[in-house]
This record gives structure tokens, sequence and C-alpha cells, in this order.
């Protein structure tokens, strides 16, 4: 392997290549700090252009923009909750109260290095284990992704903050996912008709409207609307916050390796589930959402290790893990290139030059974040009066780019208001997000489970894996909820 | 001559050459088409295999009418939006809709609002065989695959992309000619109903042969049976749907459609333009790179018009009986 490691480091190393990979990451970088232009449509604009070149530098192109994208989501949503990609919803829940403290530069860095490190766990994993990992990823059927998207929804018990709004958000975010064709009997489900719904709410507007929208909507109701923001340095090795988020950082790649491998469960699901993870683990759940540094590394390390992870059973098995890679899948196809079981057998000095070439992207990453984000933020002396609408563009024009419906940014619309009622009771937007990013996963696999073994529910129990993941999900919130009831006794107790 | 009458002379003839320069302007339509820019409405989401198709065909079309063509994907409600922004535009042949079988399933299954009498079809220009697909671990050929379905009915569980799709169709076609009682699980991606039969999880799928070739040539995946006529070339072992006495030799097509109100000498024009580059050796090598040369998938206005109307009719029949 390290002699195929080598030959793919001399491939890379040439001049035309190093350009091409620079190039890759600048765009990402710009494409990803830009709301509503996520990482799959950068990669769709690309693919014609990469038809003139040949195999191993298209895709040292198709996956360095992949992996820059991925990263560069979390600048947006740091500075001004608008987050530049669907990974990097996540990010925006603490990165951003940080930034209203006056914390940008911190944030950032927490963000980058979290990135870096993510990333950078994701290609090794890529590198040493991908047919170990593919056949783990091939484990994993209906009932086990049924089982995964209800410990993920379990969440909403130990967010935090009013268990009661928690509930309501996340059946929220359950009935918007129900919207659309039924994916099992193909019946129309709420869509009135209208063929704007039938393939269901896409994430995006839903994302761009509550977080970025809403925010543009109450900073233009602030008096001090006008004031520019303080300058700010990032710090991306600081070693009291090193100390204080390596638990999670380690903790986090691991999870998004894990989920990334997951064919059709993507890095922005990782994101979250590494997110909830983060607040279960903390001692102090009550921090995340106002500022907390794990609450920045968990989603970053997540996303970045799931995006390179998204791309093992792309190479081992030719089955895509995310939107992304099912794009690349394709471009694999127009090149001439046989994806399948055999593909890096085959393509060994492609693979392996893709390989080491992400693992530079993620230096590159490392090393031109800060530049960029200086570039960027002089954006930041703009007054909001003029960056507002800046943003709210940037909103519409992504919105639309991604299926070329303006339905879908009168839904970006309607949801920036709605963001913005919801945000003035402190209603938590992060379980509605939970259950429209869950439920579909939840609902359609439940079913399918049952279709695959003749309607008998055992199922879930005797398959091992989806029978832990139950019994974990059904343990932590009986927990949750007896804890304040165990708490109380001991206060009777004490006090008798 | 009083003023009047000059006024009145001026207007007839103002009216004449008005009259022949809307005549001249008709004649030019057709003449000079396209006489202005082309859009491509994909009916489906960018990277697949419409869009790839439409994309090979892009700089090919360009060329050969001297034109720049715009393409547009509109993966909306399974491309129902592409089909009713086509057969609602102007008719003057250069908003060009390409679609997929999906286009047939999804009218039978009630989804799309646009009818057959409202698009015309252009032309066919892929044909790309159904196969049944089943991982060789399970079942060695055709005949262990029907031994265990029909034991254990019900038990067999066969896995296609999408709830009203082209695989769901060879499903219920299958179903009513074998008489066996099998069970339909729809992934939302080709790649999970794959990863599902590489688990042995499900006992097999349908699938297009374009899009498997990389499996059944690593061993992992083995074809059982194809919907076609005759033995496919490289798998002279895999019985056909016609060998075995079932009439189903339907996979997933693709084609280009135009609303239903253009003229038929546009109709004729696009779809000579179409031929030629079906038969240009760019496209051929494009069609041999993605494994669409199994069999001819060229079919013109007509012939496609005909087809997709008895099909329509056949995948309503399916879908009330399941």
């Amino acid at each position: 392997m390290l002699e195929s490691l080598l030959n793919g480091l001399a491939v890379v190393l040439q001049p035309m290549n190093l350009v091409i990979l620079l190039s890759a990451v600048f765009i990402g970088f710009v494409g990803g700090a830009l709301p509503g232009l996520s990482g799959v449509i950068l990669v769709v604009i690309l693919l014609p252009v990469t038809y003139g070149m040949d195999s191993t530098s298209a895709f040292m192109l198709l996956t360095a923009i992949y992996a820059s994208t991925v990263f560069s989501g979390l600048i947006t949503s740091i500075l001004y909750r608008a987050p530049g990609t669907p990974e990097a919803v996540m990010t925006s829940f603490d990165g951003y109260p940080m930034t209203q403290k006056g914390e940008a530069g911190k944030a950032l860095g927490i963000g980058i290095l979290s990135s870096a490190i993510g990333g950078t766990v994701g290609t090794v994993a890529l590198i040493v284990f991908t047919p170990l990992l593919a056949s783990v990823a091939l484990q994993f059927s209906s009932p086990e992704f049924f089982a995964l998207a209800v410990l993920g929804l379990t969440v909403v018990a130990s967010l935090g903050s009013d268990l009661l709004l928690g509930l309501i958000g996340a059946m929220i975010g359950l009935f918007i996912a129900t919207i659309g064709i039924d994916p099992v009997t193909a019946t129309s489900r709420f869509t009135f008709g209208s063929l704007n719904l039938a393939s269901g709410i896409n994430l995006i507007p839903i994302i761009v409207g509550m977080f970025a929208i809403s925010e543009v909507l109450k900073r233009a109701g602030e008096n001090s609307s006008h004031k520019a923001m303080k300058e700010f340095r990032i710090r991306i090795f600081d070693g009291a916050v090193l100390k204080k988020i390596r638990t999670t950082l380690a903790r986090s790649s691991l999870l998004g390796v894990g989920v990334g491998i997951l064919p059709g469960i993507g890095a922005s699901t990782a994101a979250m589930i590494s997110y909830s993870e983060a607040v279960r683990w903390s001692r102090h759940p009550e921090c995340f959402g106002k500022g907390e540094a794990n609450g920045i590394a968990a989603p970053e390390a997540a996303n970045n290790a799931a995006a390179m992870g998204a791309l093992v059973p792309l190479f081992a098995l030719g089955i895509p893990g995310s939107g992304t890679t099912a794009i690349i899948l394709g471009a694999f196809v127009m090149h001439g290139l046989q994806p399948g079981p055999t593909f890096m057998s085959a393509n060994g000095e492609l693979i392996y030059a893709v390989f080491v070439g992400l693992l530079i992207v993620n230096l590159m990453i490392l090393a031109f974040a800060k530049p960029f984000i200086a570039v960027l933020s002089r954006l930041l002396n703009v007054p909001y009066a003029a960056l507002g609408p800046i943003i709210i563009i940037c909103c519409v024009v992504g919105t639309y780019s991604v299926q070329n419906s303006m339905f879908d940014v009168w839904l970006m619309l309607g949801f920036g208001v709605a963001g913005y009622l919801l945000e003035k009771i402190n209603f938590p937007l992060v379980a509605i997000i939970l259950g429209v990013v869950l439920g579909p996963i939840a609902e359609s696999e439940f079913r399918r489970s049952l279709a695959m073994s003749q309607g008998d529910p055992m199922l879930f129990f005797t398959r091992p894996i989806s029978a832990t993941l139950l019994a974990a999900a059904i343990g932590i919130v009986t927990l949750t909820l007896l804890a304040p009831l165990w708490k109380r006794h001991r206060r009777r107790v004490a006090a008798a | 001559m009083s003023d009047r009458n000059t006024f009145l002379a001026f207007g007839m003839a103002g009216v004449l050459a008005a009259g022949t320069l809307a005549a001249s302007a008709t004649m030019a339509a057709e003449d000079n088409f396209p006489d202005g820019n082309i859009t491509f409405l994909v009916a489906a989401g960018a990277g697949g295999g419409t869009d790839n198709f439409a994309r090979t065909i892009q700089p090919l079309l360009e060329e050969r009418l001297d034109t720049t063509v715009n393409v547009i994907n509109l993966p909306t409600a399974s491309g129902a939006i592409a089909h009713q922004r086509t057969a609602s535009g102007k008719a003057d042949g250069r908003t060009l809709d390409f679609a997929s079988s999906t286009l047939v399933t999804s009218l039978a299954a009630g989804q799309n609002p646009t009818g057959l009498d409202q698009l015309t079809p252009v032309a066919r220009m892929q044909s790309d065989v159904m196969a049944l697909v089943v991982n060789p671990d399970k079942y060695e050929d055709l005949e262990a695959f029907m031994e265990h379905a029909r034991e254990q009915p019900g038990d067999t569980v066969i896995g296609g992309t999408a709830a009203a799709s082209p695989d769901k169709m060879a499903f219920l076609a299958f179903q009513d000619a074998t008489g066996l009682d099998l069970s339909f699980v729809p992934y939302d991606q080709e790649g999970s109903t794959a990863a599902n039969v590489l688990s042995g999880n499900i006992d097999g799928m349908f699938n297009e042969i374009s899009s498997i070739t990389g499996y059944t040539e690593s061993g992992k995946m083995k074809p059982i049976l194809f919907f076609a006529e005759q033995p496919l070339e490289g798998f002279s072992e895999v019985p056909t749907t016609v060998g075995q006495g079932w009439d189903l030799t339907n996979g997933n097509e693709r084609g280009v459609f135009v609303s239903a109100k253009t003229s038929p000498e546009l109709v004729n024009r696009l779809e000579s333009a179409l031929h030629e580059i079906y038969q240009s050796d760019q496209y051929q090598q494009y069609a041999e790179r993605v494994h669409l040369d199994y069999r001819d998938g060229w079919m013109g206005s007509d012939a496609y018009q005909q087809k997709l109307q008895q099909d329509l009719k056949q995948y309503r029949t399916l879908l009330k009986q399941q």
C-alpha cells in the first residue's frame, strides 16, 4: 500500500495536478461559503469541464471540491448563522452565539481545526480500512437504519431546553417529512394536488429559511443594525481549547466515519448525530446552544469525516454513500470507468492519487482557511444594513439553483418568517431539523423492514445491531425521564 | 386624389405588406429553425442517466443546428414539472423534454398530469434492458430462484428503485407472467437496492443492465433473467423472458419530447437531427461506454408514440391488478 501511496503522491505532485487541487479548494471555499450553493451543485457544474481532462485529474478535482465545500460551509454558519451547506447547520447552534459574544475568531479556529482533524481521520480510514469498512456498511439494512434514526431522535429528550417544546418541534419536523409522494406505496400525501410538493419539501429551503433568513429579519428589527462587527483574529491552535474539545474530536471523527460509510446517509446526518452525542456525553449539556466549544467541534469533525467515509462504499462497492458521491459515481461512468467491487483493484493508480489528493486538501484547508476568511471577513466591516440584503440574495439564488424551482424560494422565505416567529418564543429549531432529517429515514426504513419480514416486528429485536441500537434508545429515554425524579427523591431523603 | 383616398391606399398597402411579412415570418421559422437558443428540460436530477444522456446530446445538437443549447434539470415530482412546462410552452420546437420511461410509469400511477396527448415524442434513443439480478451465494440460476419462490409464497423479497418506476413495472409484469407470489421493496436510490442484494438482506432486484455490469463482472451479483427477445452478447447462458415464453421486453427507455402543438414539420426536422446524432461515432461511443449498446435504442416519432400508448395501457392494467 505504501508503494501505491508514494506513486499516488508522485502523480499529485505534478505541477498541473497541484494547480487543479489548489483551484478546487478555492472553488470549494467560495461555493461552500455561499448559503444554498452546496457541494452537489458545484460538482454538477464542473462535471462537463472534467470530460476534457484525464480521469485522475478529473476525480482529484471533483473529490477536492467536495471535501472543501463540506469544510467551508461553517464560515457563514458561524459568522451570520447562514449555513453555507446543509452539513454546517449544526455548527451554527454554538458557533453563532460565540460570534455574538465577540468570539468569532475562536469559533472559526475551533471549526477549522475540527474540520481538518475530522477530514484527516476520515481520509486515513478511507485509505487503510476501505474494504473492511465496506463490509461493515453492508451489515446495515433497513432495520438497522430505522434503529439508528430512532436513536438519533431520542436526543430531543436530552437537548436541555423545554422537553415539551422539543417534542412539539420534532413532531413538526416529522410531519414536514411526510409531505410528498409516499416512498413505498407511491400515494400522494399532503400535496394538495401540487406538483411542487410531490417530491416533498427539500432540506435546503427549510435550513436556509429558518436559520439565515430568520436571522436577517431579526437583525433588521434591531436598532444596532448599523453597527459593524468587531475585528477578530483566528486562532487555530489554542492549547486550552484543544484540551477541552479533544475527547469530542476523537469521538466525533470516529462517529462521522461510521455514519458516513452507510449508504444513503450523508454528512449532514452525521453532523446531527454527532452533535446529539456531544450533548448527551457532556457534563454540562445546558451550555450547548449558547456558544459551547464542543458544540462546534462535534459537528465539524463529524461532517468532514463523514464526507470522506461516504467515499468508502463508492470506491469499494460502487455504491454512493451520499448525494454528492452519487454524482461522482455518474462521473466515473461518463469517464468510462466501471464502478463496482473490482473498481479498486482495476484502478489502483487513480484511487491512490485521489487518496493522496484528499490528504493534501485537508492540509490546504488548514493552511488557506485563515487567509480566505480574512478576506471574507472584510465583509464584516460592511454595515449590516447592506450585508443583510446580500445574504438574502445569496439565499434566494442558492435555493433556486438546487432544483431550478421558484416554489422552493417562496418556501424558503416562508420558513424564514416561521423561524423568526418561533425564535421569539425560544422554540428549539434544532428539534424541527432533527425531525425533518431523521423522519424520512425512520419511516421508510421501518416500512421496508416490515416488508422484508412479511410484517413481523420481531425482526428489529432479532438482528443484533438494530436490537442494540434500539435498546440504547429506550435506555436513554428512560434515564433522562427518570433522572429528575431520582434527584428529587435524593433531595427529599437528604432533607429528612 | 383626396387625402382620404391616399390614406386608404397606403392603409391597404400597409395591411398587405404586413400580411406578406407575417407569412414570410412563419416560413422563415421553419427554414431558419431553430432561429434562437434551444432549451433542454431534463426530467431528472443532475448526474443521473437521463442527465448524462441530455448532456451528451447537447454539444452534438449545438453543432448540427448551429445554436446554443441550455440544459435545465427539473427533478421535482419525478420530472412531472418538466413535462408540464414542455407541454404548455411555446410550440416552436425549441423546448425539448428529455425523459425516461418514468414519464409513462408515473402517468400510469396518476402522478403526472401531463398526458401523452399533450406531448409529441420526437424519438427514442435508448432502450436499456431490464434484468432480474440475484446474489449468486443465494441462487444459482432462474430455476433455483423460481423454486424457492414457489415453495415459500410471499417470502421472496425483490428490491427496486422508487415505487412507481420501470423497476416496479418489471416486478409486476414478472409476477403476473409467472403467477408467483413475491414481495417488492422500493428503495430511494439504486445504490441502496444494490447494497441490500450484495449483503443478502433481500433476494434480488430488478435493475437495468447498464448500471450493474460492474457487479456482474466481479461475480458479486448475477443476472438470472433478461427482459429481451434473444440472449444478450456476453450472457449467452442467461435465459430471456421471450425464451421462457413470457412476452415481456420492456426495460427503461429514454427519449426526447416536444409540446403536442408543435408542427409535424418541426418534429421531423428535430427527428432527423437526432437520428444523425444517434448514428454519429461520438454518440455510439458514449452508448458503448455506458453499456447502452445491448440493443438498438432508436425509434422514430410515430413508432415511439404507438409504443408509449401500449406501455401506458399495460402499466395501468398491471397497477390495477396488484
